[in-house]
């Protein structure tokens, strides 16, 4: 196990270089000037091209990389071309936003959906089953805008029980995480029950229900443990998707997120919050998934590794 | 019972003393002496994101208006387009490549120091001298910046900067202090202005406090302002509609009747100074040939656009340079005839035409709309239109490149004033990577156009406007309509034409 | 195809996708309506149902283009292309899964890392790069989508072939000398089938929302063709005034997903090697 280890943070390291210069490359080579984008509408290409020149766009790519890599060793990602402010510090700035937003939401997901799972799965083809199958559509379907602004009007404006927008206090995180996490919410409750009712509808299982309560919580757990594999892997991927990924939210509740601020910054072609984003993101899904895959053979001890 | 009696009559008598001590002190004291009832807090709801601090570093409509509230220019200009002093009492042309401005004494930065001229010849040489700030393009024609005292500067210029005090306009002045430390010095910017900086998170929301010592008198009328940018209509709409927001702009047409409907809110609209302007790529066939040009401007129904799409909050144009501007002119509306349209581009030979229509994402409200209307109504006369409605920075890389033959632009004189508007796109060298017009005589008269004296300048835009309103290397289909909402509880928001949301005049309650 | 008739979970949701698929198909029966002919007269008009001009059971649009019109002859885009770019992602996805958790060591690494490098990058970007590279055809989109899906398959799949592979009676037929790709398909696949119908049938709708996202950069459907994913974006700032604008496809789009839930988890159930039918 411990070659297992050692050979994934090697790799987790190749993988980051790797990341980095691709993030670098592909800004650098899609059509799109950062100064272009800075400048407006009116401004003359020689001030396009002076400005080009000073944001250091000019020199040849592997120039930049090499510029690069070296204030990075110094913790410096660059100056944001957008803000004029260290890359590094606008991006942490976002941190607690979308932090507390993905833990949250998270936090919604596994409860609300492995129980909503469960119900359904133990009380399969009856009422329950039915209505989790309608959560699970609407929690599936129904875009993640569409699901935000439709809570903001209904609890913001008309009843005025929570904010409508923002980042300040507790209710502030409510209506966000609950449109964030409809659809991972609606995706474990049915990976959940499917998992669960493999378990439960094998031969055997059914003749011992017969058997009385406590069995039929061993076989609960048991059902459960098999669940928890393929919910692990789709939150592992949520979580880290969810950095980047919850630009939508993040713009219908005026959000500070990291999402909204990459998004943004591809848009604007500002490279080096771009550069920053993308490899703080890769090495959390680096570092992520290989905790996930640590804790398969946790959870099921017959998984090994070659 | 009687003790809350007693206590509310104490109250009225106290707040009768205060009431009528300060309508004496009012009519007695000097103004810095007089009790500055200041009170309350205005949070609004901008739909652009503020991107710097440094008045000299963006050329962004929200940022100018949040930075106004913390820096002082030296001219000012309002609503009807009238330059009036601010840092500077009173300026004038020397001749046609010097101006003079004499400055305002007794007037402190939030740090502490003094303004004077040292401070205006550090803001605008540093402005022209470091070419990597954005409004650095627009100075490189001043020539030389001298002080004549402490309160006065004479500006030298290269070549005619008769638009040199609307520019400034836009241009906070600065602290000399900040030579030298400029990072340090925007993270807690200080200028002259009615508010001080306290905090911001970058793009999101900025906090500024009142700043007490303000040399004019009366303003700012409450304690603090928030100013937070919401670019998603609905949420900044509904922001306001809950009351957690006192004023927004950019109110699309459809939202008004749901904003004027909510209790609480009123809606304000005002013609604003921007025309949207389709322009054509000059050396691309087909709308290369004008007889195609007039052809598509005779097939766009402007009036139902600004009738139907635009709900009324639109105006017919009548000539580039919307009113209040110098320059504007009266040369009638253009026809919308459709059978002219088709026999021209018969007569002209052409058949199945196909143009590209490029938008540049989300950059103009109901822009989708609108070019999708215009597309409808050039495919009854013939022209198949295709939109594109693509990315900014790729749209710009298009349009760099000449890749396409209509593009969906607007022009919002921000310094209020035309000349670079002309000087940009209707000059050989500015329009080279743009629209590639280049007109000799055109040139020539914007040349002209340059000198700071109002009447030549009027002339000129005169005529140089006849010229394009018969090349039509544009296409103007109406001025826009500003529109913005607010909460009831503010008192004296005035609704702006260039788009900005001042709010230091403006109190609560 | 005699075995679906006996789950009507199955049965019920093939019916629902099958209603869907032969309305857009056969769109210009059901209508007379122009979808793409804008009435500006006519804007913004409620559904029938709801007061509005009764010659629009849906209501018009920011154009005065008829809904329904438009859901239709919309629907035959977005089906297409959410459709293809589920099943590609989903096959691309679990060969790439299989390979990684049968065959195991550097292949696996060498698969997941470049998975890890990929899910790095925001959907926005990758599709920029594309339209770059391969242009904005509706094949690049499709390839766009398929790329931002594929992942969870493979993991998923992953995970699952990690567990089974070790299982007693996979290892006695192993033993017993059965080939490796005899035991991916008798024993390995029909167990990793569950999770995928899941996955495969929650996809549908995240296809469209980014086929909806993705429409500014050329990709896909350029005004004014109708897609769901256009409509939900044009209705995306009238949903304080007019939310049928939006909220109608979105509808049309919840029925696809409970047609494709029903009909994947109705398979699954028929599939399940350990029920008892």
């Amino acid at each position: 196990m411990r070659s297992y280890i050692l050979r994934r943070l090697w790799q987790s390291a190749i993988t980051l270089v790797g990341v980095s210069i691709l993030v670098f490359v592909i800004l650098r080579v899609i059509p799109g000037d950062p100064a272009k984008m800075l400048l407006p509408e009116g401004a003359p290409q020689s001030a396009v091209e002076e400005l080009n020149r000073h944001l250091g766009l000019r020199e040849p790519l592997w120039v930049q990389y090499g510029i690069f890599l070296r204030s990075v060793a110094r913790g410096d990602f660059g100056q944001s071309f957008q803000y004029r402010s260290p890359a590094l510090r606008v991006v942490v700035e976002r941190l607690p936003a979308t932090v507390q937003l993905t833990l949250v939401a998270m936090l919604l997901t596994v409860v609300v959906g492995v129980s909503i799972g469960i119900v359904a799965a133990v009380r399969q083809g009856t009422g329950y089953d039915y209505a989790g199958t309608v959560l699970a559509v609407l929690g599936q379907s129904l875009p993640n805008f569409w699901l935000g602004i439709m809570l903001i009007l209904l609890f913001g404006v008309t009843l005025r029980w929570l904010p409508t927008s923002g980042f300040q206090g507790w209710q502030h995180l409510v209506l966000p995480s609950v449109t964030l996490a409809a659809f991972p919410t609606a995706l474990v409750a049915r990976l959940t029950r499917s998992s669960l009712l493999e378990i439960l509808n094998k031969d055997y299982i059914r003749t011992g229900r017969a058997k009385g309560l406590a069995e039929r919580i061993v076989i609960l757990r048991h059902a459960l443990k098999n669940a928890t594999i393929p919910v692990l892997t789709v939150i592992g991927l949520q979580i880290g998707t969810l950095l980047g990924g919850a630009v939508i939210t993040e713009s219908v509740f005026a959000w500070p997120g990291m999402g909204k601020l990459v998004v943004d910054a591809i848009f604007f072609r500002d490279f080096p919050v771009v550069q920053t984003i993308l490899i703080l993101s890769a090495t959390v899904f680096v570092l992520l998934n290989l905790l996930v895959d640590l804790l398969y053979p946790v959870l099921d001890p017959r998984i090994r590794y070659r | 019972m009687h003790e809350k009696h007693g206590r509310a009559m104490r109250l009225n008598r106290r707040q009768f003393l205060v009431g009528s001590g300060a309508v004496l002190g009012a009519s007695v004291l000097p103004a810095s002496a007089r009790a500055q009832v200041r009170r309350g807090e205005i949070v609004a709801g901008l739909s652009e994101r503020m991107l710097t601090l440094d008045p000299a570093n963006h050329y962004s409509i929200s940022s100018t208006s949040v930075l106004r509230h913390v820096f002082d220019p030296l001219v000012e200009v309002t609503n009807d387009s009238k330059f009036v002093p601010a840092l500077a009492e009173s300026w004038h042309a020397v001749n046609n490549t010097t101006w003079r401005f004499t400055l305002r004494k007794g007037v402190s930065f939030h740090d502490g120091s003094p303004f004077n001229a040292d401070s205006v010849v550090f803001t605008l040489k540093r402005v022209r001298d470091n070419t990597k700030l954005i409004k650095s393009f627009v100075y490189q024609d001043i020539e030389d910046v001298r002080k004549d005292g402490d309160w006065a500067v004479t500006v030298s210029t290269k070549r005619p900067f008769g638009s040199l005090p609307a520019h400034l306009t836009m241009l906070g002045m600065l602290p000399p202090g900040a030579a030298g430390q400029e990072d340090a010095f925007f993270q807690k910017p200080a200028g002259t202005g009615p508010f001080r900086f306290v905090s911001w998170t970058h793009g999101d929301h900025i906090v500024l406090s009142a700043n007490p010592g303000y040399w004019k008198p009366g303003i700012p009328k409450v304690e603090k302002l928030t100013v937070r940018f919401i670019p998603e209509l609905s949420t900044r709409t509904a922001a306001l509609r809950a009351g957690e927001l006192h004023v927004i702009d950019r109110v699309p047409p459809d939202m008004v009747a749901t904003l004027k409907a909510s209790p609480g809110v009123r809606v304000l609209d005002i013609p604003a100074i921007e025309a949207q302007r389709w322009h054509f790529q000059l050396a691309k066939e087909p709308v290369k040939d004008p007889r195609v040009r007039k052809a598509v401007s005779l097939g766009i129904d402007r009036n139902v656009i600004i009738k139907d799409l635009l709900l009324g909050y639109g105006r017919p144009v009548v000539s580039p340079i919307p009113p209040g501007l110098i320059g504007h002119t009266s040369l009638g509306q253009k026809a919308y005839d459709p059978e002219r349209a088709r026999q021209i581009l018969r007569q002209a030979g052409y058949q199945n035409l196909s143009i590209d229509f490029v938008l540049m994402k989300d950059l103009y409200p109901k822009q989708l709309e609108i070019a999708q209307a215009a597309a409808a109504m050039l495919g009854d006369v013939g022209i198949k239109v295709n939109i594109r409605n693509l990315e900014i920075a790729t749209a710009r890389e298009q349009r760099s490149a000449g890749n396409y033959d209509i593009f969906f632009s607007g022009w919002a004189h921000m310094p209020h004033d035309p000349d670079w508007y002309l000087g940009q796109w209707f000059t050989k060298a500015g329009a080279e990577k743009l629209t590639r017009f280049a007109d000799p005589r055109v040139e020539q008269l914007i040349a002209e156009g340059r000198v700071p004296d109002p009447r030549v300048r009027q002339q000129k835009y005169e005529e140089i406007q006849r010229i394009l309103w018969e090349e039509e290397p544009e296409i103007w289909p109406y001025y826009s309509v500003a529109i913005y909402a607010i909460s009831d509880k503010l008192r004296g928001f005035e609704a702006r034409r260039d788009y900005y949301v001042l709010l230091y005049d403006v109190s609560i309650g | 195809m005699r075995r679906l008739g006996r789950s009507p979970m199955a049965l019920a949701g093939g019916l629902i996708l099958l209603v869907v698929v032969v309305a857009s198909a056969g769109a210009p029966l059901l209508t007379s309506a122009d979808p793409l002919k804008p009435s500006f007269g006519r804007r913004l008009q409620p559904p029938r149902a709801l007061g509005g001009a009764s010659a629009y059971v849906l209501g018009t649009d920011n154009l005065g283009r008829d809904i329904f019109a438009r859901l239709i002859y919309g629907g035959r885009i977005s089906l297409t292309l959410a459709g293809s770019a589920v099943v590609l992602a989903a096959g691309a996805g679990v060969v790439v899964g299989l390979a990684a958790g049968v065959l195991g060591g550097r292949v696996d690494d060498f698969v997941m890392r470049l998975a890890d490098v990929q899910l790095a990058f925001p959907v926005i970007m990758l599709a920029i790069a594309f339209v770059a590279v391969i242009g904005t055809s509706p094949a690049a989109l499709v390839a766009v989508l398929a790329l931002a899906g594929w992942v969870l398959y493979a993991r998923t799949v992953r995970a699952n072939v990690l567990t089974i592979r070790q299982l007693e009676y996979v290892e006695a037929a192993r033993g017993l000398g059965a080939s490796e790709v005899r035991l991916i398909a008798w024993h390995i696949l029909p167990n990793t089938l569950a999770p995928i119908l899941v996955i495969g049938s929650s996809q549908f709708a995240t296809m469209v929302l980014l086929e909806s996202g993705l429409s500014f950069l050329g990709m896909g459907i350029q005004p004014p063709q109708p897609s769901w994913g256009v409509m939900l974006a044009e209705g995306r700032d009238y949903l304080s005034n007019a939310w049928w604008l939006a909220t109608v496809p979105g509808m049309a789009i919840s029925l696809v997903v409970l047609g494709a839930n029903l009909l994947g988890d109705g398979l699954r159930d028929l599939l399940d090697p350990h029920i008892r039918q």
